[in-house]
């Protein structure tokens, strides 16, 4: 008895209980009821689902069964989506550079432009791709110049974040430096932040290419060229097993195209 | 001149700019080829800046506002949609995040997990959507939900197997040398400690599902994508506008709630943090897809 109190005294007191972790959960399951539910939400019932699972087995079975026949007519429109992909990320990450610049603290030149450029990312960012491709082969009918400039946008979005994160980040050292130098505000960017965050840049281009060839299927659904046409013609004509060959050989490109990124990227940062 | 000899000798040797020079122009000769032969025509570039300025004119000046009442219920459509699919990412992956790790499990099961996780990453939501998912579950946004929860499961597989592989020995070898059996080690030494970083990497997958789920109805999924698709195609374009104001303020607003509770989780209120905690961080450049 009397050492078991000698113990409890050296133990160190339980954690203080939070009510934010309960609630937490509580919160969670009741969105995820509410989401599920027929009356308010989309009517999600997994007894009902995993008594059809069945009925997409037919067509899983064409396009695990790729016609390898169909193959010279996806040559030209994988072309195409590579280049898609290269030209949207060189277009897009040029824009990419300044407007990060623009929206990190440390480089912005003034409160104004920090809070008009996040605002504007932030729009651009909250629009998935494939919403731009939609407005764009409206506008400007089908073929890969709306493909190209839905990937544009799509990737002003996403390397301005992470280079601005970057550059939030950089040693402010040569900053102070460069300014005690007597550099104006563009030269101080230009010659102490531009060379610190230069390799990440380039990394991120790399990872933004990755994302496009993976985002041209997508958008070519909705008719912005490139493979992902190919892709909705042959759903359009119940050819499961040509669309088969079509996912088999992006699969490939997507994962030789990141097995470069990758090797290239580890060399860079 | 004598000084400015002994100077050059004391200097170091300027670095060697060939390779760098050498990636610069095979990048600059593939962005090239690129650019000269894709099939644009140029005569078409002169005349875009006007059609872009039409189209902005035809959504936004002014959006059909009144649309509002369509649009705000299925973008709450799509955000369900999201939910639903997350979890049922969230749940499965877990287990496979387990077995992926090669910590924890054997190397061939470990191989194995990594290769599916990865072949699941190539099917897009989309695709998966019309193949599979649409078939089985009808047109609406449950099929949505389906092809987004399995999508989820390649990336939240992989970042949880890598979650798992950066843990602290200590407490696993703390919890086995009390007796606990395999299943209990993972559940005390190992979950406690990736838990976190989990939950918040469901958060941000919430947050890029949704994206997903407003455009899925492009192929009969429901939700916003169906009224977006619509729209656009009868082109009234003031109520597509008035759609595409919905897609943008309802998906920073769950950025924000989301991004908010996940910095709570990763960063806590106030938590002190360990000596040398801050020197892993995770590298941005691998930030999922």
């Amino acid at each position: 008895m009397t050492s078991g109190a000698a113990l409890s005294k050296l133990r160190p007191p339980a954690p203080k209980s939070s009510l934010i972790v309960p609630a937490g959960v509580l919160g969670a399951l009741a969105l995820t009821i509410w989401a599920a539910s027929d009356q308010f939400g989309i009517g999600f019932d997994p007894i009902a689902i995993l008594a059809d699972i069945g009925r997409g087995s037919e067509i899983l079975g064409e396009v695990f069964r790729p016609n390898f026949a169909f193959f010279p007519r996806t040559i030209q429109p994988m072309i195409e989506t590579i280049q898609m992909a290269i030209i949207a990320s060189t277009i897009g990450c040029a824009i990419a550079l300044p407007a990060a610049f623009l929206a990190s603290r440390v480089t912005a030149p003034g409160r104004l432009s920090l809070v008009a450029t996040r605002s504007v990312l932030n729009v651009v960012r909250a629009l998935p791709d494939l919403l731009y491709a939609m407005v764009f082969v409206v506008a400007l009918s089908i073929g890969p110049l709306p493909g190209i400039l839905a990937l544009i946008f799509f990737n002003i979005g996403v390397a301005a974040k992470l280079l601005s994160e970057t550059v939030d980040a950089v040693d402010r050292g040569p900053l102070e430096a460069a300014s005690a130098a007597g550099a104006a505000h563009v030269e101080v960017v230009r010659t102490s932040v531009l060379p610190q965050v230069l390799p990440n840049y380039v990394a991120y281009s790399l990872y933004v290419f990755e994302l496009n060839i993976r985002a041209s299927t997508v958008i070519g659904i909705v008719g912005a060229g490139g493979i992902g046409n190919v892709l909705n013609e042959q759903i359009g004509f119940f050819n499961f097993s040509n669309v088969g060959l079509v996912i088999l050989e992006l699969f490939l490109l997507v994962f030789a195209i990141e097995l470069v990124s990758i090797a290239l990227r580890r060399r860079l940062t | 001149m004598t000084a400015s000899a002994a100077l050059a000798t004391l200097r170091p040797n300027a670095p060697s700019h060939a390779k760098r020079n050498l990636a610069i122009l095979v990048a600059a000769a593939i962005v090239s080829w690129a650019f000269l032969t894709v099939d644009v025509r140029l005569d078409r570039l002169i005349d875009l800046p006007r059609q872009l300025g039409r189209m902005f004119g035809f959504m936004f000046l002014p959006p059909d506002w009144s649309y509002v009442e369509i649009a705000a219920p299925a973008m709450v459509a799509s955000i369900q949609m999201a939910w639903i699919g997350t979890l049922i990412g969230a749940i499965l992956s877990l287990p496979l995040g387990f077995f992926g790790a090669k910590n924890i499990s054997s190397g061939p099961v470990s191989n194995v997990v990594r290769v599916l996780l990865n072949a699941i990453r190539a099917f897009p939501e989309i695709v998966l959507a019309i193949v599979v998912f649409v078939p089985i579950a009808g047109l609406g946004p449950v099929g949505g939900a389906l092809a987004i929860g399995v999508h989820s499961i390649g990336t939240l597989g992989k970042l949880t197997a890598e979650a798992i592989e950066s843990v602290d020995r200590g407490p696993i070898e703390a919890v086995r040398a009390t007796g606990a059996r395999s299943l209990q080690v993972q559940r005390w030494g190992v979950l406690p400690q990736v838990l976190p970083e989990i939950i918040a990497f469901w958060l941000y997958r919430f947050e890029i599902n949704l994206r997903a789920a407003a455009v899925l109805g492009i192929v009969g999924a429901g939700g916003i994508g169906a009224v977006l698709s619509n729209t656009l195609a009868y082109r009234r374009f003031d109520k597509a506008g008035m759609a595409i104001i919905v897609v943008v303020l309802a998906t920073i607003a769950v950025d924000y709630i989301s991004g908010t509770i996940r910095r709570r989780i990763i960063e806590g209120t106030g938590a002190k943090r360990i000596v040398g905690d801050d020197l892993e961080q995770p590298e941005l450049a691998e930030s999922p897809t």
